[in-house]
């Protein structure tokens, strides 16, 4: 045990003291969330503040109709009206951005109304996202316009404006607002911590494993009279430790991106807040770590099998593939724990995260997720163990 | 004291490694080492010899216990090094010219962790360190990162590495490769040191002058077999070359006859 702990010092000072793999095991999970949701909030902001405070051009082609349309638009301080454009030009125009929108009211637009039928107004605009809120300001004169109208007609008619509801539908969704985020919200956070696992064990794997061969420093280990799965034990310890403080260090990061993000609905915050709880915390962590246990032999084993660290490295990316799919695939919607799913790795943590966020974690599933990490811990530990015992893998050159 | 019995070691070639032994050869495995036999005695220094290739490396190395061997017994101070392999490396020093250090550890912290991964008590651990310390001068820079150190300051440092646990048996490996005077001088004086104090030593080199001026025994490998094994004085006085230089080439040409 002694040993063990004699290696894991060693490696963990090491490991720490690596500015590269510092990097990537708490920098970047620590600041990639914080910066995310300032970048994304900010540009977000800034595009829809753009789009509200500018005065838009838009052609109006009443021909002769809906004047109290027309003068409503006209009173708009947010938008210039131009009457005079060819009828046969406002797409182009509208497309290259010289408008922002056209109406074109029908020359029967008058006498529809009067005779109690729908007037026809067509209405030109160019459909992208980042338009949605030009779209939504021209939208909002048609529609007092309309209710205008209704409510004349109402009143013409002598009638109750609720006769046209004959149906007062009142929906009632019983899933508590934790079980909705969990399911939508609660999709994305697996996939994170996952990620982050695999990565923050990545490159200490790598230079624990094909980075001690390349410098030449494993003879020194290897000449100790220490048991070689005691050191091959040290090194994984330290391989665990840091997916798992990669992992606890991206939970901090989106901690503070979100206390920091004034734009969160106050509600929705605090039931974030809530689902960071320690005791979820405790759980995800008891879940990713025979997660990483497993990742660690993975990353060992192909690791010391690498010649230097370049090697290891274009060795072990593929494996990032092998290990977003399955998380990925835990974002789809319908993909939900069966004791199928529960059966496969990455994809069982990500789904059972998604359940234990909502609250919706059922016991034997919750325990055949457990049992087979586990046994795939153990089975990964064994093998990277018989590698590490294999002439042809320390002395591969 | 080191007892090699015929020893073989046979390493298992992969299909890259045939396609470059070349369309003659039609084996799966290769010799490295072919049936050697040799004995380093206690308070003598036992040079091997030999070119790139011979199996100098991989003869080290299964005394290290490192490697196994394929056939043969390898006893280091009553250890067997397949039966017992920590028992082996428990009295052994390996210092090799390709052996790194940890560039991010202070020399300080290395020597600490070979001794606590040899068990070296504390205190015997803190007196022995200042010794190896002071008499390599290392005070100096014993707390600054490794990597930040001069090629001499290391050289000091894999000393120190190598015989803080104050082993019986010291193993160098091409020790002085790519050394200048100065720094290869320190490598001499500690095989010198260990000589007079009893212990086992065991060097490969290179280098035909500290062959002469260390060396008490022998042994010449060539392509995994040895070619001489004997004490030094009986390996110069059947010298027909001229130099200890000519007396290699020639012995090695000779075995090509």
């Amino acid at each position: 045990m002694n040993t063990i702990l004699t290696v894991f010092r060693k490696e963990m000072i090491d490991t720490l003291r690596d500015r590269r793999t510092l990097m990537f095991m708490i920098i970047i999970p620590l600041l990639l969330f914080p910066m995310l949701f300032r970048v994304m909030f900010s540009v977000e902001k800034s595009q829809s503040d753009k789009a509200k405070a500018k005065k838009l051009r838009v052609a109006c082609l009443s021909q002769g109709n809906a004047s109290r349309f027309v003068a409503m638009l006209d009173e708009r301080d947010d938008i210039v009206v131009l009457h005079a454009v060819a009828r046969d030009s406002l797409s182009a125009l509208i497309r290259s951005d010289s408008l922002d929108g056209a109406f074109l009211v029908a020359s029967t637009f008058d006498e529809d109304v009067a005779d109690l039928k729908p007037g026809r107004i067509d209405f030109y605009y160019k459909s992208t996202d980042d338009r949605t809120i030009l779209q939504n300001r021209l939208r909002e004169t048609i529609d007092r316009y309309e209710r205008e109208l209704l409510d004349e007609r109402f009143q013409r008619l002598e009638m109750d404006a609720s006769i046209v509801d004959a149906v007062d539908l009142k929906s009632h969704n019983v899933a508590s607002m934790e079980e909705r985020v969990g399911k939508s919200v609660g999709g994305m956070l697996p996939y994170m911590f996952i990620l982050f696992c695999f990565l923050g064990s990545m490159y200490p794997a790598i230079d624990l494993g094909a980075g001690e061969k390349e410098r030449g420093t494993l003879e020194t280990l290897l000449t100790a009279p220490v048991n070689r799965f005691h050191i091959l034990l040290g090194k994984f310890g330290v391989v665990v430790m840091s997916g798992l403080l990669s992992a606890t260090v991206s939970i901090a990061g989106l901690y503070i991106a979100i206390k920091q993000t004034s734009q969160i609905p106050p509600e929705f915050m605090e039931l974030i807040v809530k689902i960071l709880g320690w005791d979820t915390i405790l759980l995800l962590l008891s879940l990713l770590l025979p997660l990483t246990i497993f990742f660690a032999g993975i990353l060992l084993s192909v690791s010391l099998s690498a010649r230097s660290f370049k090697e290891a490295q274009s060795m072990i990316s593929p494996l990032n593939i092998a290990v977003i799919v399955p998380a990925a695939i835990g974002l789809i919607p319908g993909v939900t724990m069966t004791y199928r799913t529960a059966l496969i790795p990455v994809l069982n943590v990500s789904l059972a995260t998604k359940e234990i966020i909502a609250g919706t974690i059922q016991a034997p599933h919750l325990a055949l997720v457990y049992g087979s990490l586990i046994l795939l811990a153990v089975l990964s530990l064994y093998f990277a163990a018989w590698w590490f015992r294999r002439e042809s893998t320390i002395f591969r050159s | 004291m080191i007892e090699v019995r015929d020893v073989t070691k046979t390493f298992k070639l992969s299909r890259q490694q045939k396609r470059e032994m070349g369309h003659s050869f039609d084996g799966n495995s290769v010799d490295a080492v072919a049936g050697i036999s040799f004995t380093c005695q206690p308070g003598r220094i036992f040079s091997l010899l030999g070119p790139n290739g011979a199996g100098k490396t991989t003869t080290l190395r299964m005394i290290a216990t490192m490697l196994r061997p394929s056939a043969g017994t390898i006893v280091v101070n009553g250890h067997d090094a397949v039966r017992d392999p920590e028992g082996v490396r428990a009295s052994l020093g390996f210092l090799t010219g390709s052996t790194q250090l940890y560039d991010r550890l202070t020399p300080r912290e290395l020597v600490r962790y070979v001794a606590d991964l040899h068990r070296v008590p504390r205190d015997v651990f803190t007196k022995r360190r200042d010794e190896i310390f002071d008499s390599l001068d290392m005070g100096a820079y014993a707390d600054r990162r490794i990597g930040k150190l001069s090629t001499g300051m290391k050289q000091k440092v894999s000393i120190a590495r190598t015989v803080i646990h104050d082993p019986d048996v010291l193993v160098l490996d091409e020790a002085t490769a790519g050394l200048d005077v100065i720094a290869s001088r320190s490598i001499v004086e500690l095989v010198r040191r260990a000589r007079d104090r009893g212990k086992t030593v065991l060097f490969s080199t290179h280098r035909m002058g500290e062959v002469g001026i260390l060396s008490d025994d022998l042994a010449l490998i060539h392509r995994g077999r040895l070619l001489f094994n004997g004490t030094y004085a009986s390996f110069t006085a059947e010298m027909t070359g001229a130099t200890l230089e000519d007396e290699f080439i020639r012995r090695i040409e000779g075995a090509h006859a």
